[in-house]
């Protein structure tokens, strides 16, 4: 590891970056000159309205998009102009996706689905298998471990997808609006468990547009057109960056 | 963040995961799995059963013809013809006759017994039973020792019979149990083109050769024969070697002696034929190695066609499980990582199709062995290949759709549901 992170290192750097999609002959700024810096740690919401361009920076944030112009670092290591293979090989070990509509593989069972990254980290079958089961156990579905999606509630799958995002201990969880096809209900405890994950060191970084899931974290960065129109610390204990 | 690689999947871990995510997507589609393989099915079944036959075939032929007489000659006014022309030629040849023979037997020193024999399809009857296409056969002395005629019943015909052109003859099994069935036929008579035959023994039955039988028999003395249908027609002349000397050797020789005999000015083609078992078995050769072309060319068609539909049906698995492709490279997938996963399928699936064709072929050929008589047998090598073939058809055609699938954005796969 080149930065050595301690606690208050950056784990985020992003400086001055632009993403320009072109439709058609016009060119459209998704995101106009972004700078954002996440230390280890931080459990932070990003909100705005569509078109605002948060999914676009949940995308580079995320490694599956890289940004036109400018800078991010993630752990002190370029992104910008990584290939395609580097770019799956970030994405397998320092983040774990939680997406909105979970995103399972409907064919395979609960425990393949929280296998999956370690498959793509070339680990041994027996050492997944301990691991994926480990992880299904913290998330409260250790006698589901059999069950294919479709014979799991919502709430349960979003729970397999919170174990895959950590199976292979990242860096960085995104969770992309992860109660937004929940019932209220179920996604309090789908936000309990991520407010846990958080509390245990990780770093969670959270896209919603619903402000009492936001408040949950303790820093909320607001894009508005393509430009951070907010960021505050929802703690006055914690400290936001400057 | 490390430099260099992590510990990447060693290859067979990549190896089976892919083949159990084959076979996993393919049993989810049982169906059009079934109807994706067909051409590759049938380009391997007819492989299989194609080699299993013609190898059946082969193995009969040459048990059935080269037994009957290895070690001989045959010399005749025609000879192995394929071509019109060849055949006019020939027809301009002079007979052979008792004359080539005498001089066969004269003047060849490797010569073990030289035997002249004249044939002819006839009806024979006894009392009111009729036979007909009885192969009626005229034959000098030794004819014994150019072919199987051992006798069963009765004796066979001596040499006496032969100089003084008895009418007297031996019958084969077939012609004496229809002629006088529960009877003894020694001592009676047959009627062949109006001239009465004394039967004075049976051959022992020779059994069939693809589906004819050898036992559809009638052999007189030469004379006998000559008196019944005319002397004027081309004797065949068989000649068998002594031991220790082989058929070319045999052929040579009887090559010069002919052509001194008969005064073939030097140069000059032969104006006679010399052919063996082995000519015979080496034209049947030539002729299964083109029905075994022809089965290629059609084999070449199948697998094209069956190529073309895995694709096709590898394209339309690409674009069902564009999620799956999203979601595999967000946690991390690789170009190549995909490539290979749907490569493998595509293999998989042309495998499958493959294993099914061999099955198919081998029942063919099972079913061939049941009805017929040919000894109809797999050969373990055609299935090595069709399977191998079958497998790069995979291959092959699933570069494609692989690369396809290699290539999706993850963000735009993510987005579609």
């Amino acid at each position: 590891m080149s930065a050595g992170p301690s606690d208050n290192s950056a784990l985020i750097d992003i400086t001055d970056i632009r993403k320009v999609y072109e439709m058609g002959s016009t060119e459209v700024n998704a995101l106009d000159g972004v700078s954002l810096h996440v230390r280890k740690g931080e459990y932070l919401a990003i909100m705005g309205p569509s078109g605002s361009g948060k999914s676009t920076l949940m995308n580079i944030v995320g490694c599956l998009d890289t940004p036109t112009s400018g800078s991010y670092k993630l752990r002190g290591t370029e992104i910008r102009e990584r290939d395609d293979d580097e770019l799956a090989r970030i994405r397998n070990q320092e983040i774990g996706f939680i997406f909105q509509t979970f995103n399972l593989l409907p064919r395979a069972d609960a425990l393949h689905n929280v296998e999956l990254p370690l498959i793509y980290a070339g680990r041994p079958a027996k050492e997944r298998r301990e691991r994926a089961r480990g992880m299904l156990e913290m998330v409260g579905l250790g006698d589901r471990t059999h069950h294919r999606p479709n014979e799991l509630s919502g709430g349960q799958r979003q729970r397999v997808a919170i174990a895959r995002a950590l199976v292979n201990g990242p860096s960085l969880v995104l969770a992309d609006e992860p109660t937004g096809n929940l019932d209220s209900k179920t996604g309090l405890e789908i936000m309990a468990l991520l407010d846990d994950i958080s509390s245990r060191g990780n770093t969670v970084i959270l896209v919603t547009h619903e402000e009492e899931v936001a408040e949950r974290a303790h820093r909320i960065v607001r894009l508005r057109d393509g430009r951070i129109e907010s960021d505050r610390s929802t703690r006055t204990a914690a400290p936001s960056p400057a | 963040m490390s430099p260099e690689r992590p510990i990447r999947g060693d290859f067979w871990i990549a190896l089976t995961e892919n083949l159990k995510i084959a076979v996993r997507a393919l049993r989810a589609h049982k169906l059009r799995t079934v109807l994706t393989v067909l051409g590759n099915v049938v380009a391997v079944m007819s492989v299989i059963a194609v080699v299993s036959i013609i190898d059946g075939l082969n193995t009969y032929v040459s048990e059935k013809i080269l037994e009957q007489g290895l070690r001989v000659i045959y010399v005749a006014k025609f000879g192995l013809i394929t071509d019109d022309d060849a055949w006019r030629l020939a027809a301009k040849r002079q007979d052979l006759t008792q004359f080539e023979a005498g001089a066969l037997q004269d003047r060849m020193q490797l010569a073990g017994r030289v035997v002249a024999q004249a044939e002819a399809n006839k009806s024979v009857r006894a009392g009111r039973t009729e036979l007909r296409n009885v192969r009626v056969l005229g034959t000098t002395e030794g004819y014994q020792s150019v072919g199987k005629y051992e006798t069963e019943e009765g004796r066979a015909l001596e040499d006496s019979d032969i100089s003084r052109r008895r009418s007297v003859c031996v019958i084969g099994s077939e012609v004496s149990e229809k002629l006088f069935p529960q009877v003894d036929p020694i001592g009676k008579s047959i009627r062949v083109a109006g001239h009465e035959l004394l039967v004075v023994g049976t051959v022992v039955p020779r059994g069939n050769v693809l589906g004819q039988s050898q036992d559809n028999l009638v052999v007189v003395p030469l004379g006998q024969f000559e008196k019944m249908f005319g002397a004027r027609r081309s004797l065949t002349i068989l000649v068998s070697a002594i031991p220790g000397v082989d058929l070319e050797r045999l052929s040579d020789e009887a090559r010069v002696v002919l052509r001194s005999a008969r005064h073939v000015p030097l140069g000059a083609p032969d104006d006679f034929a010399i052919s063996t078992a082995e000519t015979y078995m080496a034209l049947y050769q030539t002729l299964t190695g083109g029905i075994f072309a022809g089965t290629i060319g059609l084999v070449a068609i199948s697998l094209v066609i069956g190529g073309i539909v895995i694709m096709n049906i590898m394209l339309v698995a690409v674009t069902e499980r564009t999620p799956e492709i999203g979601i595999r490279k967000a946690v991390g997938a690789r170009r190549s990582d995909l490539l290979s996963q749907f490569l493998s399928e595509a293999v998989v699936l042309a495998f499958f199709g493959g294993i099914l064709g061999v099955l198919c072929g081998i029942a063919f050929a099972l079913l061939i062995r049941a009805v017929t008589p040919l000894p109809a047998s797999i050969q373990p090598w055609s299935v090595a290949i069709s399977l191998a073939v079958a497998s790069s058809v995979g291959l092959f055609f699933g570069v494609y759709p692989a690369t396809r699938a290699a290539r999706l954005d993850p963000i735009v796969a993510l987005r579609q549901e």
